[in-house]
């Protein structure tokens, strides 16, 4: 299996993950795919390091979907960037994806806190 | 690839680039603000991002607009595929490439005839023919110009209606007169029709029944090749018939008239001298000579019209109840079926040569189906591979239907370029006659939808079925698995059985509708047509079209028949105006004193007018009475001669001499009865016929001559002697009676000539079809079968096993077929003529023929095993 390959499967891995994170990203304001990164990483004290080859792909299908729009604008420090905005479809799916990935933490934390007599392992 | 990248890729593979280099730069920036060098920050910035070249293929990836991109890698990948069997990928083609041609030549035959009825006319499809009376085949002008004007002026369902009425005549004033082919038209001719002169102008509705001077308007092709493209010709005067007449106008290139088939070169009004008074003031006998054609107003139905005509009719039978004895209630035709012209026998043909031409197309497609299921079969473990890899169901479909997409893409190229010359082949069908036939099949876009549509669906049967199946196979049974179980299991086997029955069912209607077809063809040819077509030689002397006067034209007569007579060779000579099976006849009214017509009966007869010895030439034996003799002339009681039909409807169980029947309003005495023969079609039903005395009646100038030798010997020399009488005398039409005979079984020709083609196809495809597949079973079984023989099973055994599934496959098939046939040639039995359709001797050849075919395809794979060494064949895994 090639590094291509590695790219995909890691994308497929997060799926649903990493469009929740950028959606909720976008949610402040229109961000650049460094800006992104950067704030994903301060957010979680450099527990998430998303790849770019997970990220461009990840921004690239979400604006075929039509959850993002994107326009080219000068930055602060006067770099013309690609900024991506969050759309009203955008934020229902941001809303779907917030309850599926609640009910998730539950259903594995039900399962990871359960009484240590009552498992086998 | 240059061809599958457009623009907008471009921008967008652009933008990606700038989209990472922002990001890149962005992170340098920051690292530099922090402290780093740059080119420390540069080269950390990179290894953060990982690999570009990376990044931009995955996200291309989620674009998903590069389907175009995809699509390409999908074809060549299809093409690279088809050029590993090249065996396999030409003779697919070339299968379905005939197939489709069979198809798109028929459909071009119907599209420049039934669906191109009237050359240049706006929307064809609001015009319809009009009819009276009796519905039947090829029927003579049905409208008296009294009757046509009430029609035209009263009707509330029509935007026009126009009427015509189609002859020949000659243009004299050049060295030698020319015969030409006129209507005369009412004034609103062309204005119904839809047509713009291409110069000067058409008739003015003033102009109709006797216009201040004779005008005419010209063809294009007559302006072209007699007029030499004069673009000053509008204004100036020809001669027709030694007539001056006024050019006024040139009708567009491509324009012939309003008779489907059939070419016009000039057109006048109905009475352009002003001569025909009584035929303009008449509502009954001569007076009946107007073909009509309607267009509907816009939102009316055929049905409605009809209602429409008929009220008025009914009208106008109350006013002139003498004048319309018999049927009178109005049809309307769509002209692509239109009775009158050649679409009528057009309707009867071709759209059953299509539905066979679109059974070879289905035979081809389960043949190519065969091939490419069998080759999907060898293909399995490439196919397991790509799917453990990956690819899903639906891809693997796709990319197999995509290979049999792009065969039949190139076998539709392919035909496209064959039925580009094929259409025009129809015309070899219509032997040199006097009718204007100008019948061909035309390749245009409608054509050329047809081919892509065929071919499509083609590749799509072809591929799509088979795939569908293969692709059904589990992955990983089929890289497990030994290749000597690589046998196609139980679907695959079933679906080739499926495909070869199919053939076989498929390809015996073929055969057996050929097979009536050719018997058809030879019994029409061996019929009787209860006259001498040998050894007969006809003449047309164009006398009355070229202007003498009456008493000039019976004196030529006369000198004709002394001359023709007194040539070595001639053994009778005599006139007619009418020759049998040429598709023409001639019908009147006719009014039998003493005999009451049931309601709504068609008091229509044929007639002929011919010379005395007319009926010994032809060898038509006269019953009873008296032939014509040269005292039955203009002064002398009008006499007729009845045929037996005629005889037997009118006067049943009576003497029919001394009879009289009124036509014309005229009285006519039955001084003889003679046989009946055919008139127009060997397998018609027979019609009354009554024939008058040439020197009563005759109207055109036909020499019949019944000859020694060989007709065609003799056909200078007449030529000759009635020049030497006048060598302004226009001769044409000199040709044996055999030859002009052959126009009445065109048809059944060019039946028995593509169901015989096709049915040959089908029966080459039907034997290669089982032949392949039992090879192939056979050729995966040789480690069974040596296995049995080592056992002990004798070369018998191994016949058996290997015949047994050939013959059950063959069985079904043809009962299948058998039931199909019966099915399919109910559709085909009023093409027939001296044999049933469901006609036990040729069915039961046709399916001993298949049969023993197909056994033979099986018996050689069968005897290949049979002999096979059993020690190498165990070997052979």
């Amino acid at each position: 299996m090639n590094e291509k390959d590695q790219y995909k499967n890691r994308i497929e891995l997060l799926q649903g993950t990493l469009d929740m994170l950028i959606l909720q990203t976008l949610q402040w304001g229109p961000q650049h795919g460094y800006g992104i990164v950067q704030a994903l990483r301060l957010q979680t004290g450099d527990v998430l390091q998303v790849e770019t080859g997970s990220l461009y792909p990840a921004l690239h299908r979400l604006e075929r979907q039509g959850w993002v729009q994107s326009e080219w604008k000068q930055s602060e420090s006067k770099q013309k960037a690609r900024y991506y905005r969050i759309t009203a479809k955008g934020k229902k799916q941001l809303a779907r994806d917030l309850g599926r990935w609640e009910r998730i933490v539950e259903a594995i934390g039900a399962v990871m806190y359960v009484k240590p007599k009552e498992s086998e392992s | 690839m240059k061809w599958f990248s457009n623009f907008g890729l471009q921008r967008r593979n652009r933008e990606l680039q700038e989209e990472i280099d922002a990001h890149l730069q962005m992170a340098i920036a920051d690292r530099v603000e922090r402290g780093e060098a740059e080119e420390t920050a540069r080269q950390a910035a990179a290894r953060e991002f990982g690999n570009v070249l990376l990044v931009q293929d995955v996200t291309r990836q989620m674009w998903g607009g590069g389907w175009f991109e995809q699509l390409g890698r999908d074809v060549r990948y299809a093409l690279r595929q088809l050029r590993k069997s090249p065996g396999f990928t030409i003779t697919a083609t070339a299968m379905l490439a005939v197939a489709i041609c069979a198809n798109s030549t028929v459909f071009s035959w119907i599209d420049g005839t039934m669906l191109r009825p009237i050359p240049g006319a706006r929307d064809t499809d609001d015009l319809v023919s009009l009819q009276r009376g009796e519905r039947n085949f090829s029927p003579t002008p049905p409208f008296s110009y009294l009757d046509y004007r009430d029609l035209r002026e009263q009707n509330h369902t029509f935007t026009g209606i126009l009427a015509y009425h189609h002859d020949w005549i000659t243009l004299t004033g050049g060295a030698q007169p020319e015969r030409v082919y006129i209507a005369n038209v009412s004034a609103n001719y062309f204005d119904v029709l839809g047509i713009k002169p291409m110069l000067g102008r058409f008739f003015l509705s003033e102009e109709e029944t006797r216009p201040a001077i004779p005008s005419v308007v010209l063809s294009y092709s007559l302006w072209k090749t007699r007029y030499a493209e004069d673009s000053a010709i509008v204004g100036k005067s020809i001669e027709i018939a030694r007539h001056p007449v006024t050019v006024i106008g040139v009708a567009p290139k491509g324009v012939v008239g309003a008779m489907p088939g059939i070419r016009e070169d000039l057109w006048v009004t109905l009475d352009p001298l002003g001569t025909d008074e009584w035929r303009m003031t008449h509502r009954s006998g001569a007076a009946v000579w107007l073909n009509v054609i309607g267009r509907l107003r816009p939102g009316v139905s055929r049905g409605q019209a009809a209602q429409d005509l008929d009220t008025l009719m009914h009208n106008i039978v109350a006013a002139y109840p003498n004048d319309h004895l018999g049927a009178n209630q109005i049809t309307l035709d769509p002209m692509w079926r239109s009775p009158f012209g050649a679409n009528g026998y057009m309707a009867a043909t071709l759209p059953v040569l299509l539905a066979f031409a679109a059974l070879v197309l289905l035979l081809t497609c389960a043949n190519v189906a065969t091939l490419t299921l069998v080759r999907f079969v060898s293909r399995r473990r490439e196919l397991a591979i790509r799917q453990s890899l990956g690819a899903n169901r639906i891809q693997l479909v796709w990319q197999m239907v995509l290979e049999g997409m792009v065969l039949s893409i190139v076998a539709g190229a392919v035909a496209l370029v064959l039925t580009s010359w094929t259409s025009k082949t129809f015309a070899w069908f219509f032997p040199a006659n006097s009718n204007p036939v100008i019948l061909n099949g035309s390749m245009d876009d409608k054509v050329v939808v047809g081919i892509a549509v065929s071919s499509l669906l083609a590749g799509m049967l072809c591929g799509a079925l088979p795939a569908w199946r293969s692709s059904h196979a589990p992955a990983i049974e089929v890289l497990k698995a030994e290749s000597a179980s690589i046998s196609g299991g139980s679907r695959n086997r079933k679906l080739l059985s499926g495909l070869v029955v199919a053939q076989i069912a498929l390809s015996l209607p073929l055969l057996i509708c050929s097979g009536l077809f050719l018997r058809t063809l030879r019994n029409l040819a061996s019929a009787n047509p209860g006259f001498e077509q040998d050894h007969i030689l006809t003449a047309s002397v164009g006398l009355n079209i070229v202007g003498y006067s009456h008493d000039e034209v019976q004196v030529i007569r006369h000198k004709i028949l002394d001359r023709v007579s007194a040539l070595p060779g001639v053994k009778v000579a005599s006139f007619t105006d009418w020759i049998p099976m040429t598709l023409s006849h001639k019908g009147e009214d006719a009014y039998p004193e003493g005999y009451v017509p049931h309601p709504h009966e068609s008091l229509q007869v044929y007639h002929a007018e011919v010379s005395p010895r007319y009926f010994e030439s032809l060898h038509i034996p006269i019953l009873e009475g008296r032939e014509f003799t040269p005292d039955d002339d203009e002064k002398a009681p009008r006499v007729l001669i009845v045929d037996q039909t005629a005889a037997r409807r009118y006067w049943p169980g009576q003497d029919p001499l001394g009879k009289n029947l009124r036509i014309w309003g005229r009285r006519f005495t039955v001084v003889g009865v003679a046989r009946n023969s055919t008139h127009m079609l060997v397998n018609e039903s027979p019609e009354p016929m009554v024939y008058m005395s040439f020197f009563q009646q005759g109207y055109e100038t036909i020499v019949q001559v019944e000859t020694e030798g060989n007709p065609v010997d003799l056909a200078p020399a007449v030529e000759n002697a009635i020049h030497e009488i006048d060598t302004r005398l226009p001769v044409f039409d000199v040709r044996p009676m055999r030859e002009s005979t052959q126009m009445a079984s065109s048809f059944a020709v060019i039946q028995s000539a593509l169901a015989g083609m096709f049915a040959l196809i089908g029966l080459v495809l039907a034997v290669t079809g089982i032949y392949g597949v039992v090879a192939y079973r056979t050729q995966m079984r040789t480690h069974e079968i040596g296995v049995r023989m080592a056992l002990g099973a004798s070369r018998v055994d191994v016949l058996r096993l290997v015949l047994s599934q050939g013959v059950w496959l063959t069985g079904v098939g043809l009962a299948l077929g058998l039931a199909f046939a019966l099915g399919l040639t109910r559709l085909i039995a009023r093409l027939l003529y001296g044999i049933g359709a469901n006609d036990p001797v040729t069915v039961a050849s046709v399916v001993t023929l298949l049969g023993a075919m197909s056994l033979l395809a099986c018996y050689l794979p069968a005897h290949r095993a049979m002999r096979r060494n059993p020690v190498t064949a165990i070997r052979e895994l």
